[in-house]
């Protein structure tokens, strides 16, 4: 019932991001799919990939296209569902001839395996960490963001490093939350630092007080927890009200600026820390899609919008380098403009690279972008600190930490 | 042992919103005789109108949850005589599968105009109370204290006033009734206003206790369906004890096993009361 109550509250979303689009229907010849969440709670991510495909596309076109022609995107809403996922990426690759799907969340990305191999379609995430992938992915199936054993191994050093004698982990009932909590518990069990409760829950219920009860009856020094905007919200404030006093690590869904407007600040500022994988800001790359986002946009890149540029070029690039202008072309080239090869990080220098025989290691924006056997880039990770009523830079690890 | 008799007083309070939750669409069944699935929408329509009003508006909790309540009345009222009214007489499978469309444009509608992301109200944090060992807040008080004024009011209005005689004879034979002189119509239009009065209600607690996405009260449609079940489809007084049942059965499970298995408690609970009592709590006769 759940699923089927999504389909008319898609519209307004599907609108308002394929107006966004628009500009990149004109003289059309590849076409994309963008598949992301653009209800629920995680359509402001989904609108943020969508947005930071939409650069890469307008940058590409602009340069004059690929050797297959112009790149052209269709959008559709996921709602976060899997079921509605399979459904909307068939339809992109029968009726709309996609040759490759962006954007899917960590369940719908798993739950696509199967189509992209049978289709012969890539399908990339900017976001999908799940530990699944790790086994599942390396062959139609990749990521422009680092897996979920570095996500969690991120979290799991940041609690060591802090110093925290107990940690109680509270965590979501779904695939995208549970894979990095399972690294980071693995890693404070290595530490010796004590866990006090382990704790998965189900999102949407209007209280969290019957998990949180043996939680603050064990009175950790930090509760880490990976949940969802709607579940997390509601977890904090109700942990203060109990009287927690300890401090916060959160997740990647709760690094958004609007976690200050939903939760008093006294309870963020100075006590929670939020982890996320993220690009790092200081290479040059990064800064110039910084930019353009900011320029066609108006706005700084939000959380996964460099990896979400870097899908788009990555699938541009790879059509350079193939021979075809197909879902297999892109699967057999994906991995050969990412490495061993000169150093590029421009749409229009790599082609005329490849175009002149030169092999290209691209480096995309939200960094180097050689994959593993899964498809998988090594991921750098940032940890930021509430201050102020907004989350500011605390400590970067980069990939290196965790080779 | 504080422990457990914390997630017993919780039980309570997650008993008592599922009560509320529940009264309304356990009165619909019993007097229109459907399962109206688009009932927790209606907990979405005043749960965000009493955000909008509060938050975007800027007005005071109290007349902002008040006017969402009376919206959220006449939006089921206005459902009730636009949709259902006119296919009644298809019977209840076909009022049922059209309640599913209604839960449709129900929540299409709050998704276009509230869009994404979470909302919260803007109300101070929530001040907690201990009594002899074990934590209440304000806000969950409140929760319970409206739980047990909408169910005795409930039963007042059907009990001591004419109105609330007239439903109850349309709720068992609407022929006979209206062969009384009993207005039918009228008594079906009080029956919507109420029904869904008692979802404004229910949503304007959801909205106190918990963080809002646009998903989170049809969210609740299992466990609404789960007291349902419990208390006997049709009755009113057993949704009480089926709420508290249920809800307690729930948190206090979270003492012995796994939280993710909090709602398969729920339905573990109806099933075993319903291998021995197939008509559930309320028994045969329906009141």
């Amino acid at each position: 019932m759940n699923t089927i109550s999504r389909k008319l509250r898609n519209m307004t979303a599907i609108a308002a991001v394929a107006a966004i689009a628009a500009p990149s229907f004109a003289a059309a010849d590849v076409t994309v799919g963008v598949l992301v969440p653009l209800t629920g709670e995680l359509g402001e991510f989904g609108a943020i990939v969508a947005g930071g495909v939409e650069v890469a596309v307008n940058e590409i076109n602009a340069a004059g296209g690929t050797s297959c022609g112009m790149l052209r995107t269709v959008i559709a809403d996921t709602g976060g569902s899997a079921e509605k996922g399979i459904r909307e990426a068939t339809k992109m690759i029968e009726t709309e001839g996609a040759v490759a799907i962006l954007g899917p969340t960590s369940g719908v990305m798993v739950a696509l395996v199967d189509l992209a191999k049978r289709r012969q379609t890539p399908i990339i995430s900017p976001y999908a960490g799940t530990i699944t992938l790790d086994e599942l992915g390396g062959d139609y199936v990749y990521r422009t963001v680092g897996s979920d054993l570095g996500d969690g191994a991120a979290a799991g050093l940041w609690l060591t490093e802090k110093g925290y004698k107990s940690v109680a982990m509270l965590v979501q009932n779904e695939e995208s939350t549970i894979s990095p909590a399972q690294v980071a518990r693995a890693a404070l069990e290595e530490a010796n630092v004590e866990i006090t409760d382990y704790v998965i829950y189900n999102p949407g219920q209007p209280s969290y007080q019957a998990e949180l009860v043996a939680v603050l009856a064990n009175n950790p020094d930090v509760i880490y927890l990976a949940g969802g905007q709607e579940s997390g919200v509601t977890v904090m404030k109700e942990a203060a009200v109990g009287g927690f006093e300890g401090e916060w690590l959160l997740t990647a869904d709760l690094a958004v600026p609007q976690i200050f407007e939903a939760v008093d600040p006294r309870i963020l500022n100075g006590r929670a820390y939020v982890q996320l994988a993220e690009p790092d800001n200081s290479l040059p790359a990064y800064q110039t899609f910084a930019a353009k986002m900011m320029m066609e946009t108006g706005a700084a890149p939000g959380p996964f919008a460099a990896n979400s540029y870097d899908m788009a070029m990555l699938v541009a690039l790879a059509l350079e380098g193939s021979e075809g202008c197909n879902g297999e072309a892109i699967n057999s080239a994906i991995r050969d403009v990412t490495v061993d090869g000169e150093m590029v990080s421009d749409f229009a220098a790599a082609r005329d690279l490849i175009a002149g025989g030169t092999n290209i290691d691209f480096e995309g924006a939200s960094g180097p972008l050689t994959m593993d056997e899964s498809g998988t880039p090594a991921g750098s990770f940032l940890i930021m600190r509430a201050e102020d009523g907004a989350w500011v830079s605390e400590k970067f690890y980069p990939a290196t930490v965790f080779e | 042992m504080t422990v457990f008799f914390q997630l017993v007083l919780t039980g309570l309070v997650t008993g008592s919103f599922l009560i509320l939750a529940t009264i309304g669409f356990s009165f619909t069944r019993r007097v229109e005789g459907f399962l109206n699935i688009a009932h927790p929408e209606l907990l979405g329509v005043s749960a965000f109108t009493t955000w909008g009003l509060n938050v975007i508006w800027g007005w005071h909790i109290i007349p902002s949850a008040m006017v969402g309540i009376v919206f959220t009345a006449f939006v089921g009222l206005i459902i009730g005589r636009v949709v259902y009214d006119p296919i009644r007489a298809l019977g209840p499978a076909i009022l049922l599968i059209t309640s599913v469309g209604v839960h449709y444009v129900l929540g299409g509608s709050v998704d276009a105009i509230v869009g994404t992301g979470i909302r919260s109200l803007d109300i101070p944090l929530a001040e907690s109370y201990r009594f002899w060992g074990v934590r209440i807040t304000n806000y969950q008080m409140i929760v319970v204290v409206f739980a047990a004024l909408a169910t005795v009011g409930l039963a007042l209005f059907l009990n001591k006033t004419p109105m609330g005689l007239a439903i109850r004879a349309m709720s068992a034979n609407p022929e006979l009734a209206a062969s009384r002189g009993i207005d039918v119509k009228s008594t079906s239009r009080i029956t919507w206003l109420i029904s869904s009065g008692l979802a404004g209600l229910a949503g304007v607690m959801l909205a106190v206790i918990a963080t809002l996405s646009t998903d989170i009260a049809f969210n609740q449609i299992l466990q609404i369906l789960a007291v349902a079940i419990l208390a006997g489809l049709g009755s009113l007084y057993a949704v009480v004890a089926a709420g508290l049942i249920i809800g307690v059965a729930m948190d206090v499970s979270v003492f012995w096993i796994p939280a993710g298995y909090r709602p398969l408690v729920a339905f573990s609970v109806v099933i075993l009361v319903l291998m021995f009592r197939p008509e559930g709590l309320a028994g045969k006769k329906s009141r």
